[in-house]
């Protein structure tokens, strides 16, 4: 049955027997289905509007997938990382079954290398995951990334650091992610005794648990969700609106034939029902083909298998609703203010100028919320997760009610000018809409940006902590494992001669302690640290004033972490002190080894040294003491290190490994942040990049829908003689003057909302300097969009639009 | 040279889209203040020969000259400053720009010529009253009804004064009385400007305002017989 016959049924009274039109649900199913059928059988104009709202729908639904996988990613990292962890606080005893490992993490050029040494104590000895069997003593097996790595040019230097035989490679089960670079090296000689230590161990893997977050994070885990998946809900809601001029035309003739202005709205939202439907599935073909390729992109360092890019079953189910649900939803409103004449004549309904009083109230309220809620800056403060993500989404689509007011209210008032203006102005006094849609996802974007950006600033300071390492004094700093002098002076020997280092600060430490027996209310013997070094290095450790060979310090502690009497029971010019000596009796060990410290020893203050420590106790030169006397003596060298050198630090890092690749190297930074912060701070880099080029990608395609809607008419105007600069920079202010009041709208609602929020977290300070690069980035995307836009729109003036005129 | 007392002169025209030949060796010539209907039935190449005379369409071969130059052999942006000064057009929708109102589409081309807005809307207003639809200067053409619009489109084609105006097709869209209503003020008013028409048409009623007939089938145009 035809429409036509349909309606011939109901304006017909007279025929009795004819089944009555359907009514509520079924009028619903019968018009959206036509609408799916005009969809599907449209023809050419048909499939290409279908396949443009398509195209929009799946690169949203894809986004929508990728953040519905989000805990997926973040669940199978932890659990794999959890999985190799070796438990040093659970030790075993040896047997077959066990083994002994320790941690032999390195950096190389940036990125970091997950290293474990292991020595199985037996054969039933248990191999961590991903790997088949444990590697013998030199030999290792590896990531495929490490593997690649090693085995290219610029893995020569590494090479030099992993010099073990690769007899396996790692499956994907032992890596937290493809890109990750990872070895298990065999070892012959590593113990539970080694100095930087190794663990026995019976299997491997820790369950640690989930980190509960601080109240901050959570709030700006809400936001940064916020913030990033409106834009992509917008999106969504423009991209089905894609065509909708050519599909009003439609429309227009099914009114024609009878059907009223509910069936054609109904029959619409069936069209864009389709459109979004065949969205839906491109973007989950998009989705599937796409994360296969995962493993090949690394943002900000974090790179997944594919198997990790699963969506939640449940988000997966809300998307797959809600997608065609908004569709519908979409059509039907924005049919609102158009009606659909019979005889092809579409005429927006009469122009009826938009109203601010109930637009207000939404960010107004959004801002209430937040500034009601509870203050999140108490240690056990809660969060309400509901009151905050509202609030943000009420503050963002605020600014989105707000901008088509703003861009009609200005726009209105824009008169004469130049050709190209006039166009462009008269173009959005007729259609501030769909103007105002086009900027949307970027007006919320930038907005939620600018407010997490203020939010950030203002509450890093709160996972910052000052290390006290001085990066200026000393790049690279290293605690030599060793107990042995001779073993000790090579390896400072080897760090100074290693390629790239210009100096270092090379300090030996030992105990010594008071000799004599116990006193009077002590409970054990009274001792100290001798550290000697040379007066270069000490000055580095002491404000030692003149300083030659021979020469003796004494410090005594400023930071109440020892006991001043006890440094002074052995740290006292004159006095004689013992290098072994029993800690509870302070009788000598063995033959006494006594030193008497110089009458001339000086008494100094400690400063800072480059890695954040102050030293206190006795310091020596070296020509004041005998350094292979002392018992169990330890070593730490901090390197000054010449930037000009290329790879300066992995030569250090070199040396360290081949005197033991055990050795830890630390590089010294001024400051640590911490790492739930940097994390959710990585995640929300990652995302807001995803989201940008999205927004652009919509752009582009809206731009290019509104130019393809037009082509028969920028045909005509190239007719007739205007010049293409003429209609390219009425494109350009078409989409700048928008855009502009966009960005100061977004300028304006994202440092409301960051207010909000600041407050809430207790904080008071505003930085400003954090706000202007995010519009002037929202501003050179759009610019970008637009030059894309204008070879389209330069092969769109070519008069071939004419011939169907 | 074009022939004696020739305008615009074709010869020899060929135009072929895809597989499918638009023109296939036309020949066609205009002399000043004439007006010319171009008839035939869909598809013909009627409206390709229309586009090739007004330089909007290069031909694969043949050559159109008007006056001393041939307008084959100009380069886009010339033959764009040719179509701005020159010639006129009026297409079967009107094609006014839906944004603008109606004296500021008669306006358009008079100040992509370079003329100041206010003067330009001054003329425009002049042309919307010559062709009787000074009462709708300030509405958009989203509201006037099709002949309004198809005036308008007129006015706006002969606001520069052009020597030659296309028209494709003028009244293909409206009822017969607005339609010839339409057509009397087009041709009258290009006869008082002294301009020349190439006048596209399958209605004999139209052509009936022509001074000579042009019939194209198959890409091929001839004199019709009969005709002037």
């Amino acid at each position: 049955m035809t429409l036509l016959d349909e309606r011939r049924g109901g304006t017909h009274p007279a025929a009795s027997g004819t089944p009555a039109p359907p009514a509520g649900l079924a009028a619903w199913a019968r018009d959206l289905g036509m609408g799916l059928r005009f969809a599907a059988g449209g023809g050419r104009e048909g499939w290409i509007r279908t396949l443009l709202t398509a195209v929009g729908v799946a690169l949203g639904v894809v986004l929508l997938l990728g953040a519905a996988s989000v805990p997926q990613l973040l669940q199978g990292r932890d659990v794999r990382g959890q999985a190799r962890q070796i438990a040093a606080d659970m030790p075993v005893k040896q047997s077959s079954s066990s083994l002994v490992a320790a941690e032999a993490d390195s950096e190389f050029r940036g990125t970091r290398i997950t290293g474990t040494l292991v020595r199985p104590d037996g054969p039933d000895a248990p191999a961590p995951p991903g790997v088949t069997a444990l590697p013998r003593p030199g030999e290792m097996v590896v990531s495929p990334a490490l593997k690649d790595l090693l085995a290219s040019p610029d893995g020569a230097l590494l090479r030099e650091r992993l010099p073990y035989r690769i007899t396996g490679t790692i499956a994907d089960t032992g890596l937290v992610g493809p890109n990750e670079l990872t070895y298990y090296a065999g070892s012959a000689t590593l113990t539970t005794e080694t100095e930087q230590g190794g663990h026995r161990i019976g299997s491997f893997g820790i369950d640690v648990g989930e980190a509960t977050p601080s109240a901050i994070l959570v709030v700006l885990i809400i936001l940064a969700c916020v913030v990033l998946l409106m834009p992509v809900a917008l999106f969504i809601a423009t991209a089905v609106r894609f065509g909708g001029e050519l599909r009003d035309r439609r429309l227009a003739a099914l009114r024609l034939i009878g059907a009223d202005v509910h069936m054609t709205r109904r029959t619409a939202a069936g069209e864009a029902l389709f459109g979004s439907l065949c969205g839906l599935l491109l973007g989950g073909l998009l989705f599937l083909v796409g994360r296969q390729f995962t493993g090949l992109v690394t943002l900000w360092d974090i790179n997944a298998f594919p198997s990790d890019m699963t969506p939640s079953p449940a988000l997966t189910v809300l998307i797959a609703l809600a997608v065609p649900a908004a569709a519908v939803a979409v059509t039907l409103v924005a049919l609102r203010g158009v009606t659909i004449e019979p005889l092809g004549v579409v005429r927006h309904a009469t122009a009826r100028r938009r109203r601010l009083w109930w637009r207000i109230p939404v960010p107004l309220i959004g801002l209430a919320m937040l500034l009601l809620s509870n203050r999140v800056d108490e240690g056990d403060a809660q969060v309400n997760p509901t009151v905050v993500a509202g609030g943000a989404v009420l503050v963002l689509s605020g600014i989105t009610l707000l901008l088509p007011w703003t861009v009609e209210a200005v726009v209105a008032r824009f008169k004469g000018g130049p050709v190209p203006w006039q166009l462009a102005t008269r173009r959005l006094q007729l259609s501030s809409g769909t103007a105002a849609r086009a900027v949307g996802g970027i007006t919320v974007a930038v907005a939620g940006a600018i407010a997490l950006q203020l939010f950030f600033s203002a509450v890093q300071s709160d996972f910052t902590s000052h290390t006290g390492q001085d990066s200026r004094r000393a790049q690279m700093s290293a605690t030599l494992p060793s107990h042995d002098m001779s073993t000790i002076r090579k390896m400072l020997k080897e760090f100074r001669d290693t390629r790239g280092v210009r100096s270092t600060i090379g300090v030996i430490e030992a105990s010594v302690t008071r000799p004599g027996p116990l006193r009077k209310g002590e409970e054990f013997a009274p001792s100290t640290t001798l550290t000697v070094g040379d007066c270069a290095s000490l000055q580095e450790l002491l404000h030692t004033g003149p300083c030659k060979d021979g020469d003796t310090f004494i410090v005594t502690d400023h930071t109440g972490t020892a006991d001043d009497d006890y440094i002074l029971e052995t740290a006292r010019p004159g006095a004689s002190v013992l290098f072994h000596a029993d800690p509870q009796s302070g009788k000598p060990v063995g033959k006494p080894r006594l030193w008497t410290i110089p009458k001339e020893t000086r008494k100094v203050r400690a400063r800072m040294d480059p890695s954040g420590s102050l030293a206190f106790g006795i310091f020596a030169t070296p020509g004041a003491v005998d350094t292979s006397r002392f018992h169990e003596p330890t070593a730490r060298a901090m390197l000054k290190v010449d930037p000009s050198v290329p790879d300066a630090a992995e030569h250090i890092r070199n040396t360290a490994a081949r005197l033991d690749p055990l050795m830890q190297i630390i590089t010294l930074h001024h400051t640590t942040r911490d790492q739930q912060f940097t994390s959710i701070r990585t995640g929300l880099l990652v995302g807001s990049t995803v989201t940008m080029a999205l927004i652009a990608a919509s752009m582009l395609v809206s731009t290019l829908e509104q130019l393809r809607e037009r082509r028969r008419l920028l045909s005509v105007l190239v007719a007739f003689g205007t010049r293409r600069a003429t209609l390219a920079w009425s494109v350009l202010w078409q989409t700048a003057v928008p855009v502009l009041l966009g960005l100061v709208l977004a300028v304006a609602g994202g440092v409301a909302l960051g207010g909000g929020l600041l407050r809430m977290a207790g904080k008071s300070t505003f930085d400003w300097s954090a706000i202007w690069p995010l519009p002037l980035a929202g501003a050179g995307l759009v610019l970008l969009v637009t030059l894309l836009s204008l070879p389209p729109l330069w092969r769109m003036m070519r008069p071939d639009g004419l011939r169907s005129e | 040279m074009t022939p004696a007392g020739s305008l615009l002169e074709a010869v020899a025209l060929h135009k072929v889209y895809g597989t499918t030949p638009a023109l296939d060796g036309a020949d066609f010539s205009l002399h000043a203040g004439e007006v010319v209907a171009v008839m035939g039935p869909s598809g013909s190449g009627k409206s390709t020969l229309l586009h090739v005379l007004a330089g909007i369409v290069r031909p694969d071969s043949g050559t159109v000259r008007y006056g001393d130059r041939e307008l084959t052999a100009l380069n886009d942006t010339a033959r764009s400053a040719l179509r701005r000064t020159d010639f006129g057009f009026v297409f079967q929708f009107g094609q006014l720009v839906p944004e603008l109102t109606c004296v500021e589409n008669v306006a358009l081309p008079l100040r992509l010529n370079g003329v100041r807005r206010k003067e330009a809307e001054r003329q425009a207003r002049d042309w919307l009253e010559r062709l009787e639809v000074e009462d709708i200067r300030g509405q958009r053409p989203g509201e006037v009804s099709g002949g309004q619009g198809q005036r308008v489109a007129v006015a706006r084609a002969l606001a520069t004064r052009p020597r030659v105006l296309f028209a494709d097709e003028p009244t293909g869209a409206l009822d017969s009385l607005n339609g010839e209503r339409v057509m009397t003020l087009l041709t009258d008013a290009a006869r008082d400007t002294s301009a020349a028409v190439v006048l596209i048409t399958h209605e004999a009623r139209v052509a009936a305002h022509s001074d000579r007939e042009i019939i194209v089938r198959d890409g091929i145009a001839r004199e019709a017989v009969g005709a002037a």
